[in-house]
């Protein structure tokens, strides 16, 4: 069972969506919406509103998360925007600049 | 340069624009537009219903669009392309279902001609109509490349005409042979009788 890989010299302008794990290494603009996992790779930048079930930041981020499950931000990361989900997890070193909904 | 290739799951669709300067395999869907510096590989069972710019495009699944290939081109057996297709080497191998002109010579033209249409198709919102060929196109084509004409049950289905494109490729004759006029199909008309058709039949 592969999952979606978006390669690092990669841009994709437009809507993303799917049933299984996404990692992205590249770029990304528009929309993401996917059943599974997303991972925000370090170097890459996504411009994106995300719908997962778990989002893992490690590069840049500029969109509004919803998260089933958990939303993490890695230390390096960089995310602006809001983030909704159940869990969050903000390691130090990690820039964020939104609103936290945890559903409290 | 990257050190994961890009991967389109199975599960998953992109619509709109995909750029970028390495391989791209897709194994879902994916609308729009395909530009890769690279190779463009489409497995079996994925479809790309995109305009297609690439440096080598392998096909195994469904491709519905313009392609351009600066090098090669190859539909392998299980292919199923609709669209017109420009590059200077092109393979096809037996069992390929392709339909759409093949031009071997000037790349360059081509290409304007994409980026035009895809311009124009941000501009509007050109949807093409087109859905993927019948299955049975596939084997159609099979039979005439193994030599074995089958007459086609009446009324001839598109597939023939695609047979005819792909064995004339097969034969070293790239020129696109002009497809016949599709038949009509008898009682069409019949059986949408419109509306004030049926008042009269019910007034008697």
């Amino acid at each position: 069972m592969g999952n979606t890989v978006i390669g690092s010299s990669i841009v994709i302008d437009g809507e993303i969506t799917g049933e299984e794990s996404l990692t992205i290494l590249g770029t990304v603009k528009g929309k993401i919406s996917v059943a599974q996992n997303v991972a925000v790779e370090a170097g890459s930048t996504v411009e994106a509103d995300i719908e997962a079930q778990t989002v893992t930041v490690s590069g840049r981020l500029t969109g509004n998360v919803v998260a089933r499950e958990r939303i993490e931000l890695k230390p390096e990361s960089k995310m602006v925007g809001d983030a909704k989900s159940p869990r969050i997890v903000i390691a130090d070193g990690a820039g964020f600049k939104g609103n936290v909904d945890m559903d409290v | 340069m990257a050190d994961k290739e890009t991967v389109i799951g199975l599960e998953t669709r992109i619509s709109g624009e995909v750029r970028g300067e390495e391989d791209l395999v897709v194994r879902g869907r994916i609308d729009g537009r395909v530009q890769i510096t690279q190779t463009l590989t489409v497995e079996k069972g994925a479809t790309v219903q995109a305009d297609v710019d690439v440096r080598h495009l392998v096909v195994s699944g469904t491709v519905v669009g313009a392609i351009v290939a600066s090098e090669s081109v190859k539909l392998t057996s299980t292919a199923r392309v609709v669209g017109d297709l420009a590059s200077p080497r092109v393979m096809m191998e037996a069992g390929a279902a392709y339909r759409g002109r093949v031009d071997m010579g000037d790349i360059a033209a081509a290409r304007a001609a994409v980026s035009s249409r895809a311009v124009q198709r941000s501009a509007g919102s050109e949807k093409p109509a087109i859905r993927p060929a019948p299955p049975r196109m596939a084997s159609a084509a099979k039979a005439v490349v193994a030599g074995k004409v089958a007459a086609p049950a009446a009324p001839a289905p598109p597939a023939a005409r695609s047979a005819t494109v792909a064995t004339a490729v097969a034969a070293g004759a790239p020129g696109p042979a002009s497809p016949p006029a599709f038949p009509r199909v008898a009682g069409a008309m019949g059986a949408m009788s419109p509306a004030w058709a049926k008042k009269k039949i019910r007034r008697r």
